[in-house]
């Protein structure tokens, strides 16, 4: 079988010539300058991200494009949202520990395991049944003004 | 009567054909052991698989390697029981983004190791599940929210698994000698 070189020459299968972990994991110089370019791009995303999502911490209900509805994240008494998504109920409850999916018709339950989520760009989703809750900043996103 | 027969395949056809038989399987295994394993968190995996994927592209080549990511993604569903589920929508994509990328970067770019394919297949796999949520299912320009630190652990998993399939690669090799 035809066989390109990979980064690393074969070795002959002596145990003393079994070259180090480092070797298996340092990669080439394109390697690392590609990890590099990444993160670059990774943290300049997350820092504009962050810049966005100023401002009290609002929830947002959505199935598919439509907002269903708006909470504080922080509400005086507990607040259960029953939002209708493409194949049934997802309950939704805002109270001191944050937002979670309590109940959810979809037979992954995936959104029900994600826990509570508490902090302004966090996210929950329902994929199945088209239902995400956002935690954003009152402050606009610029992405969202140019999306409408 | 007249009958036609084809030549007997090659013993190094059926030699190659076992070993991609075989890859797949172990492919496909670990597809569905990955979907048992406890959820690292929401759309997260460790793309154990993959690393199969990347061995067939560097021992037997872009041809070998998709076919295997489209088989292997078809096997598992079955097994898992998400064939045609919007999980396997956004699965099948993914593995079609992520090997489209594997192959042209093995391809093209000078001086990449199995590791920059790896870390590269990871990224392209990350960012088209969110693109196929986004534009399928949810909708909302918020789900991107969720991206960055994603992107960071697939730069960790892919970078990890592209060593793994350096030294297995390297290993078959010492073997076939």
């Amino acid at each position: 079988m035809p066989i390109r070189s990979t980064s690393t020459p074969m070795h002959e299968a002596d145990p003393s010539n079994e070259p180090s972990l480092w070797h298996w994991l340092k990669g080439t110089w394109v390697d690392r300058t590609l990890l590099l370019l990444t993160l670059i791009a990774i943290i300049m995303g997350w820092l504009w991200i962050q810049q966005n999502l100023s401002g009290t911490p609002m929830v947002h209900i959505y199935h598919g494009k439509t907002l269903l509805a708006t909470y504080p994240l922080h509400p005086d008494k507990p607040i259960h949202f029953e939002a209708q998504g493409d194949i049934g109920l997802s309950e939704i409850t805002i109270d001191s520990d944050g937002v979670r999916i309590s109940h959810s018709t979809c037979t992954t339950q995936r959104c029900v395991l994600s826990g509570h989520r508490h902090r302004v760009g966090d996210i929950l989703a329902c994929v199945p049944n088209r239902i995400l809750v956002s935690i954003q900043g009152s402050q606009k996103l610029a992405l969202d003004a140019v999306s409408e | 009567m007249n009958t036609s027969q084809s030549p007997r395949p090659s013993l190094a056809s059926l030699e190659k054909k076992a070993y991609w038989l075989g890859l797949l399987l172990l492919a496909s295994g670990l597809h569905v052991f990955e979907a048992a394993m406890p959820s690292l968190g929401p759309w997260f995996k460790l793309g154990l698989a993959n690393i199969i994927t990347i061995i067939v592209l560097a021992t037997m080549g872009a041809k070998a390697a998709a076919s295997l990511a489209i088989a292997r993604v078809v096997i598992g569903a079955f097994f898992i029981g998400t064939i045609f589920t919007p999980t396997f929508i956004i699965s099948f994509t993914a593995t079609l983004a992520s090997t489209t990328v594997m192959i042209l970067a093995w391809r093209f770019i000078p001086r990449i190791s199995l590791i920059g394919v790896s870390l590269l297949a990871a990224l392209a796999h990350m960012c088209s599940q969110f693109i196929v949520v986004e534009q399928l299912f949810i909708q909302q320009i918020a789900l991107y929210y969720l991206l960055p630190p994603l992107l960071v652990l697939s730069c960790a998993t892919g970078w990890l698994n592209g060593a793994l399939a350096t030294y297995i690669t390297a290993q078959l090799t010492i073997r076939s000698k």
